[in-house]
This record gives structure tokens, sequence and C-alpha cells, in this order.
């Protein structure tokens, strides 16, 4: 098939019997979609957009029907108007680009087409802006990106001179409300001439499926995927019965680890091509890991790094073809010419494949009620997911389970109104106070200290420690899957007066460089157990009585006193 | 094993899988939605859910994503979509 760019107008070039999309087979009309039967979407387009234009020329567009939204592109830009591509349906997202444009497609108040309408053509220029994009910026603001036509046209010819699609059909697993599936599901496939499907597939099985129709009809598919989906291929389905009509494999958004490249290629017997890019750049390079770690420059790129090691990129891909662009990654430059990935070098991050700016969180999170100050962080556990450190006002701090569960279910479906669900964070430190170092700063220790029990069940949950004049006072919790523990299917679960004693010997080991030993307990008294979920301060104080060194504790909850009295302690032997 | 006990099995298992940290089986109630309110799961969640399914059941799941990930809209779809399909 012959490429074309987009300025050639491929929508109205190809025949009318060439495919435009591949219907999956769970739908009543499996097959081809016919680049005629597609024009008349366009054209139900045409009339819808003629009888609503308000002159402004702005259209916001969101549907996830590849169809649909294909066909009311190409109907905008046939106008000379300019669509406006929200990244995500959230209410927030749209409220800020509530006056940029009247809504299309599935979101709310958005119009549709209606019946199929034969298209119009005229002699309208193509807009100046193909596309307009909204992205996390590094202050947390949208940020508007707009695409000329010149340089998605440079990355369809960019794409297609590396690797064209050589399969049937294309089948995505990402939005194409963003650049990678904008070019990848739905810009690609037709300047190349190759169907899409017609739905997203963002489940394994229905991988499965399409891939087994593909192969019983001698086709083959291109995949064009993403970490989150290619890192949870589950291994117990029938891959190899459908792995020769797996194409190409793309992923793109965020790096896949190798592992999970290894598997997928294991899997589905093809191996993954990463996209290393963002919206502002468009795509800057590539890789297959089982071939080199390293990132190679799509060709007609430069790159180069500066004394902070940010990477520096010349692209047809960018607005200005010509000018250096300093990016907010940090790279390493390989004497091959390839480069690895350090990181960014602001606060970004990808979560889900999703961009995500930590600054516009906290800054969201810090307005919600009873929050003082917040901080996410982001903790590298399946995969990443954001951890929130919470100063509250002490009327919002919860003191148990039932408290902590609401606080926390009442500050996500806050964020929800603003942040897609993924990035919510996930784990939660409700601090009465900010906690810094002796510099004044939240160190990354102090933040290790605070996620510690993730990682050590036998630990409690450390929320800060201050010093008073009986002692240092430590604010505590009891997770409620620690290992400590004690109850069965029925019973009410409570923390073992044995366990608190541990606890305390554990902190005082730290907070007075202690090296003794437990040798005993004094007048130590249990009134009531703690619960799971207990939020709680435990006061600990270093006192030499007699000869014998030993350590005070006071334990108390809103529910009152837990413990309280002395451990004494014998001295460490060491051997010299 | 009865329903209620499956359903606990199920409840631990999404709690330990999807590392819920402050959720105990008591919270999760089985009529209730799993995702988004409710429970407060996303899409990462779902596709490791399946995961898991498969590895500990041995249950595959259909191609049609709708119908299958109907199964997952609280604790008893769940519990009854395992009790039908599990490999004994």
């Amino acid at each position: 098939m012959r490429h074309l760019e987009l300025q050639a107008r491929p929508w109205r070039e190809r025949d009318a019997d060439a495919r435009v999309a591949w219907r999956p087979p769970a739908d009543a009309t499996a097959g081809w979609v016919s680049m005629g039967a597609w024009r008349q979407r366009i054209g139900a387009w045409q009339a819808l957009l003629a009888s609503h234009a308000d002159g402004s020329g702005h259209w916001l567009l969101f549907d996830p029907d590849p169809l649909e939204f294909s066909a009311a592109l190409v109907a905008i830009w046939e106008r000379g108007e300019q669509a406006i591509l929200p990244a995500d349906d959230q209410p927030a997202t749209l409220a800020a680009l509530r006056d940029s444009g009247q809504p299309l497609g599935t979101l709310a108040g958005g119009l549709r087409a209606g019946g199929d309408r034969d298209p119009v053509w005229s002699h309208r220029p193509l807009p100046t802006v193909a596309v307009t994009l909204y992205t996390s910026g590094s202050t947390g603001e949208p940020q508007r990106l707009d695409k000329r036509f010149a340089q998605l046209d440079a990355e369809l010819t960019t794409q297609r001179a590396l690797w064209p699609y050589a399969e049937d059909l294309v089948i995505g697993q990402v939005s194409h409300q963003h650049i990678y599936g904008l070019l990848f599901l739905i810009l690609r496939p037709l300047a190349e001439g190759v169907p899409f499907a017609t739905r997203p597939c963002p489940y394994p099985e229905t991988l499965h499926a399409w891939l087994a129709a593909c192969a019983g009809a001698g086709l083959q598919a291109a995949l064009v995927s993403a970490p989150p989906a290619l890192s949870r291929l589950p291994a117990t389905i029938d891959w190899p019965a459908v792995r020769h009509a797996q194409g190409r494999i793309y992923s793109s958004g965020a790096p896949l680890s190798r592992t999970a490249s290894d598997l997928a290629q294991a899997l589905l017997g093809s191996p993954v091509h990463e996209v290393y890019g963002s919206s502002e750049t468009g795509g800057i390079a590539w890789r297959v890991q089982q071939q080199g770690e390293t990132w190679r420059t799509f060709p007609g790129l430069a790159i180069e790094s500066d004394a902070e090691q940010r990477l520096w990129l010349r692209s047809p891909h960018l607005a200005d073809p010509q000018s250096w662009q300093r990016q907010a990654d940090r790279v390493v430059l390989d004497p091959d010419g390839g480069f690895r990935l350090l990181g960014r070098a602001d606060h970004i991050v990808k979560i889900g494949g999703k961009r995500l700016s930590l600054t516009a969180m906290d800054r969201a999170l810090g307005e919600l009620e009873g929050v003082r100050r917040a901080q996410t962080v982001t903790l590298n556990r399946r995969e990443l997911r954001l951890g929130a450190i919470v100063e509250l006002d002490p009327a919002h701090i919860p003191h148990d389970h039932a408290s902590h569960r609401a606080t926390v279910k009442r500050l996500r479906r806050d964020l929800a109104r603003r942040f897609e669900t993924p990035a919510l964070p996930r784990y939660w430190r409700f601090v009465d106070a900010w906690p810094t170092n002796a510099q004044g700063k939240l160190s990354a220790t102090l933040r290790e200290r605070l996620f510690a029990d993730l990682d050590d069940r036998r630990a409690p949950r450390w929320l800060g420690e201050r010093t008073l004049a009986e002692g240092i006072e430590v604010t505590l919790e009891v997770p409620e899957h620690c290992r400590y523990v004690d109850g069965h299917f029925d019973a009410q679960p409570v923390v073992p007066g044995v366990t608190l004693v541990h606890w305390a010997m554990q902190l005082a080991r730290r907070l007075f460089a202690l090296e003794a030993d437990f040798a005993g307990l004094e007048r130590l008294r249990f009134p009531q157990p703690l619960l799971p979920g207990d939020r709680f301060r435990l006061t600990l104080a270093r006192r030499r009585v007699k000869e014998s060194e030993s350590l005070m504790i006071t334990c108390e909850s809103a529910r009152g006193l837990h413990a309280s009295g002395r451990l004494t302690l014998t001295e460490r032997h060491h051997v010299s | 094993m009865t329903t209620t006990a499956l359903e606990h099995e199920l409840k631990e298992m999404i709690i330990e899988t999807l590392e819920l940290e402050d959720v105990t089986p008591a919270d999760i109630d089985p009529d209730e939605p799993l995702f988004v309110e409710g429970l407060g799961l996303d899409s990462i969640d779902a596709l490791e859910l399946g995961l898991a399914l498969q590895k500990r059941y041995g249950i595959t799941l259909e191609s049609d994503a709708e119908s299958s990930r109907q199964h997952f809209a609280n604790l008893r779809s769940l519990a009854a979509l395992v009790e039908a399909r599990r490999a004994n």
C-alpha cells in the first residue's frame, strides 16, 4: 500500500473498497469496514458539525471508538478547524477545558453524529494545527501542545521508514487520545493503508480471542501496547495456538522491565519494540531489549547531553526542526550512539503508563478539607504506585481503623474528580506534624521510615516523633496486616503486650543508640490491648536506677492507656 | 468449601495481591462494587486480579472483555465465577 502524508488527505485518496478497519469476532458484524463505509461516518460528522458550528472553529473531541473518533477528526480537518483532544474524560479535566471548544463524542454533553451521510470534499485548506493535546507540565498545570501537520507527517514518515506496518491489521491496548495511540492506532494506519481494530483491546483474554480469529483467517496483527498490559500477560492462556498471528509488538508510555519484555516475547512469540518519546517531543528513540538495553535514536534526530546529564534534542518531530531543545529526562550517552535513561529531572512520573505531575497531585491534596500539607512519593510496588504523606488538622486525624478507612476514602473520592483512579495514592501516612530531619527536611531516610512497614510485616507504621520533657514520643499505627496481630477468623484480633515491648526495644535502640538487651519487666501494666489500625503514642525514656539501666515506656491512644511501666536492660557484652 | 469460606479466601487474595494495606476482610462488603467507588480498585488492579485468579484457581476468563469483567463487579459475583470455573 502506498504511503500518504496526512497533508495528501489519505481519507479522500484511498479506494472506496480499501479496508480501513477490522471488526473483531465478538461484534455482530465481524469483518472489514471499507473506506467507503467509513467515509459515510465522516459525512455524518460533517453534517453534525455544520449544524452546530458556533464560529469558534474549536472542537473538544473524546471518543473511545476508533472509527467514530477518526471520522470526527477528519470531519473537523475538512472544515479547516481545530481538534482539541483531552487526555481523559475526568470531570476536572473537562471543567478546565470547557471554554476551549464544543464537546464531541462520549464527553458529558458531547454531540454525537447521526446516520450515515455522503462526505463533502471542499477546497478549504487544512487547518495549521492538526491537533491540540493537553499533558501534565512540570508545574502541574495542564500544558497545551499544538501539533502541526508537518510535525505529524514527519513522525509518520520516520516510523514508516523504520518499521512499516507489514501486518494485515493493527490492534491497540492504549488510548488514541494520547500522542502514541493517535500516531500508531489512527494516523499511521491511515497513512500506510493498514486497517485498525474498531475497538480497543484492554485485556489479555480479548487479545487471545482476536489473535485466534486472525490465525483462523490467516491474518497477522500488529499490537500497539504499553507496560501495564504487557507486564501482566497470564502464562496460563494458550498463546502458542495463536502466536503465528502476532506481528510486531510496540510498547510506549514508560520503559518495560527486562523481565516483562522477555516474558511477552516468550508468550506472544514476537519481540517488543519499545518507543521512547513524549507528547511534546514525539518519538525520540526505540529499543528491543533482547538486542540491547540502550535506546537508539530514530533516523533524522540528533541528541546530546549536558553537564547535568539532561537530554538535548533536535528533531523533525518538534515544532521547530532546526533548534535544539532541552528535555526533562536525564540520560547517559553510550559510545555507540545509543543512550540510557536515568529518569526525569522534574516531578513527573508515569503511573499505569500515564503521565502524572506530583506537583499537581500535592497541590490538589493540599487543598482538601483538613489537609495542612501533603507530599506524594513514588513507591516501587507492583510497578509504581503513589504513597501520600499528609499532615492533617488535629480534628481530622484518624485514630482507629474505621476512621482511617473513612479518611482515605474521602480523600481519594475528592481527588478522583481530577485524577484517574490508578494515579490516586494507595498508601497513606497521616502525620500530626511535618516530619523533618535536623536540617528541617523531609529526607529520604524519613520517607523510607514512613513506609518501612510495607516491607517489614513485623514493624509498626511510623508517623513521627518528638522530644518531650518526659522522653521521646513516637507516633505509630498498628498495621492491619501486621504479623504480630493475634486473632483468628471470628475473634477480634489484638496486639499482644509482648509485641509492644519488642517495638519499644527496637525504637530505643535507634533513639538512644542503645546497646543493651531486654532483661525483664518491672511493674509493667497492659490495661487494654491495641487493635489493628489503632494510632498510638509510645513514649520512651532512658533511666538509670541504682546500677541498672532501664527503659520507661507509656503507650496511649485515643481510647486511653495501653501500657506503662519499666523494662530493665542488661548491657551488651562485646567480644573485643 | 462453603461459599462463605471461598468469599473469605477471595477477600484475602484481593488484599494480599493488590497490597491493600488498610483493608481487612471485614471491610469488603460482598455486594459492594470492587472498582472505583466501593473498594476503589482500578484498571491495573483488574489485570492483576485476572492474573491471580488464573494462577490460583486455573480460571480462564472470557475473551469478551465486558462480560468477563462483569464477574469482577463485586465479591459475590467473583466467588460465583470461581465456584463455577475452578479447575479441581
